[in-house]
């Protein structure tokens, strides 16, 4: 009985931590949804109700088309990084070819850099090039930095995937790029969806690379024109609340969705 | 359908050969077991036959077609894995028709195929499972379905039974016999399991580190073994091996640990006894007779199988004490402990070069 007690004690004292914690990480949302159901004045004076600054935010921002635009270059580079991760991490997992090791640790050690210490030379690159008129240039950008992180997890993950199931397909009558795409992606539905949800966030809620690299004003992504609002001589903090709350909301819906394969993804090769 | 020949054969690991100029040749219809102790090359030996591994030097070929450079696809083999490879997010009936697919058959002809397959193994019932949902035996079934679909040239079985329970093992191998038979396609069969060999192959090939050691039928194999490794390989108990004098004073006599034995001419005449030399002196356990007469033996331990007792000895006189085990009885009164007289059926003697471990038989 004593035994008992002590653990139901432990499993209330974790429940109260757990809940303790998502009270502090949800706290900023209820502030936002809250703060921004305010006019300036009434946030100023603590209390009333208002829509206005949701209609001022439409107003003051073209929500919609940044929304677009954000929802545009995070789909066009998640796309690109799959399409360069997936077979990159199939061939250094499952073939044999001359230094990949040392080609994978060239890869991975890209993970590395920070984005900060790169973006001079690629901007000068991107603008030589002529690409910072429009989404590509950011695009470039986006999946340059993401793919090494994709290629390591999908490497990680292919490791895992028995060589009997690809060379079973290549004996069946598929090359390695059949196989690739017709037996191991199919299952490497947790390993995709994490690279998805983690590049996502990280595109959506990026401020630099949109900043610098798309210099066409109408084509810049929510997170440009949430700053362009911060950094007026004044600034509104219910609209900004509502701002800030349309930009994470598609990040969080996008967690949300691919939650159950993230932990799958990511704790994948470890007991390997 | 085709025949398969190795033509020395040889695949080359890090400097060091996993096969070494391989020359076998698989008749049409033939089910031929590749067996050996792990990292013989039997593996390594099927893989260069699907394909799935380059040929250092040699030729291998498919009917009269030499493959060396085909690709696996073009090959027309198809391989069942020690571990099924079945594709986990296809059911059963996709599994096995998938190469079709691949191949551009027609729907109706897949489904078809599929169906005949299924029923040849029973798997009627489970089309439209996922893999997941299979016990062990199921999915091992289904692999032979993928392969049997195909109406492949040769069927490569790359341990297929390991993973199952002795019982299921049992049962598969005379599944996979019969499946064999009723379609007559060219089998090579690679197992580590000397009991698969013998019960399922055509003929054996015998290879320990990448060399081929002796090809025969089953019952060849056992009876007249190409040398020492053949002969303790093949067998369960394996042969008793034992190092034995031979002196020749008008009779042959063999010295066994000190003590003598005395061989009948006629064996004698069988085999090139080198005078005043030594020998392995290969013996069944079931051709030892345990009882009072014949070489002094202490019994070291007891196996009761239930049908049978393994009785395991140790020989002893002059020199080295040496080790056999003998067949008894199920119910025998022998113990550990216990001082007897071990004869032998000299009839069934095997005897191999000390150095070289090749049969000294004349004419071999």
């Amino acid at each position: 009985m004593k035994a008992r007690r002590r653990v139901s004690a432990g499993r209330i004292a974790l429940f109260a931590t757990m809940l303790a914690i998502a009270v502090a990480m949800l706290y900023p949302f209820w502030v936002m949804i809250t703060d921004s159901l305010h006019t300036q004045s009434q946030f100023i004076s603590g209390s009333g109700f208002s829509l206005g600054s949701w209609r001022q935010l439409s107003a003051a921002l073209p929500v919609g088309r940044q929304v677009l635009n954000s929802t545009l270059i995070c789909t066009v580079s998640i796309f690109a990084i799959l399409a360069v991760g997936l077979p990159a991490g199939f061939a250094f997992a499952k073939l044999r070819f001359r230094a990949s090791s040392l080609v994978f640790l060239g890869v991975v050690s890209a993970m590395m850099v920070p984005l900060q210490a790169i973006v001079m030379p690629e901007f000068v690159n991107i603008t030589r090039i002529g690409l910072t008129s429009g989404y590509f240039g950011a695009v470039l950008v986006y999946a340059a930095l993401g793919t090494p992180f994709s290629i390591f997890l999908f490497t990680t993950y292919f490791r895992g995937v028995p060589d009997e199931l690809v060379e079973a397909g290549i004996v069946d009558g598929l090359g390695y790029v059949g196989a690739l795409w017709r037996l191991v992606v199919p299952i490497a539905v947790p390993a995709i969806a994490t690279v998805t949800v983690l590049q996502f966030i990280q595109i959506w809620d990026d401020l630099l690379v949109g900043l610098l690299f798309i210099q066409n004003t109408a084509d810049r992504p929510i997170t440009v024109g949430l700053a362009a609002l911060a950094s007026g001589r004044t600034t509104s903090i219910p609209q900004l609340m509502a701002g800030s709350f349309v930009s994470a909301l598609p990040a969080m819906l996008v967690y949300l969705g691919f939650q159950r394969y993230l932990v799958k993804g990511l704790t994948m090769g470890i007991d390997r | 359908m085709a025949a398969i020949t190795f033509d020395g054969v040889t695949k080359i690991f890090a400097g060091k050969p996993a096969v070494d100029s391989l020359s076998l040749h698989i008749d049409d219809g033939e089910f031929m077991v590749l067996v050996g102790p792990s990292g013989c090359g039997k593996t390594t030996a099927l893989r260069m036959l699907a394909g799935l591994e380059e040929i250092t030097s040699g030729q291998l070929l498919i009917g009269d077609q030499v493959v060396n450079n085909v690709l696996p696809k073009d090959r027309d083999v198809a391989m069942v894995f020690q571990n099924y490879a079945l594709y986990p997010h296809m059911s059963v009936a996709q599994n096995m028709g998938f190469a079709l697919k691949i191949r551009g058959e027609s729907k109706a002809t897949i489904a078809a195929k599929v169906r005949d397959a299924a029923e040849i193994l029973r798997l009627s019932d489970y089309l439209d499972r996922r893999p997941r949902a299979l016990s062990g035996g199921q999915r091992q079934r289904v692999a032979m379905g993928r392969a049997i679909v195909r109406s492949p040239q040769a069927f490569l079985m790359d341990e297929p039974l390991s993973n199952l329970d002795a019982k299921l093992r049992v049962e598969m191998r005379l599944e996979i016999a019969r499946i064999q038979r009723l379609l007559g396609v060219a089998t090579l069969y690679v197992t580590h399991d000397q009991v698969e060999a013998m019960t399922m192959g055509d003929r054996v090939a015998v290879m320990r580190d990448g060399q081929l050691q002796q090809v025969a039928r089953p019952q060849d194999l056992y009876d007249r073994p190409a040398n020492d490794f053949v002969a303790g390989f093949i067998g369960s108990p394996p042969m008793n091996l034992l190092r034995a004098h031979v002196a020749r004073a008008g009779d042959v006599t063999l010295s066994i640990a000190g003590q003598s034995v005395t061989l009948p001419a006629a064996l004698a005449s069988l085999y090139e006894l080198p005078a005043g030399g030594e020998v392995t002196f290969g013996i069944r356990p079931e051709d030892i007779v345990v009882g009072q007469s014949g070489l002094r033996a202490r019994v070291e331990r007891c196996e009761a199988l239930g049908a049978e007792t393994l009785v395991h000895l140790s020989v002893n006189g002059e020199g080295a004490s040496q080790h056999l085990v003998a067949k008894a009885g199920p119910r025998t009164t022998i113990a550990p402990g216990d001082e007897l007289g071990i004869a032998f059926a000299l009839e069934h003697a095997h005897f191999f070069d000390l150095t070289s471990g090749a049969t000294l038989r004349v004419g071999s």
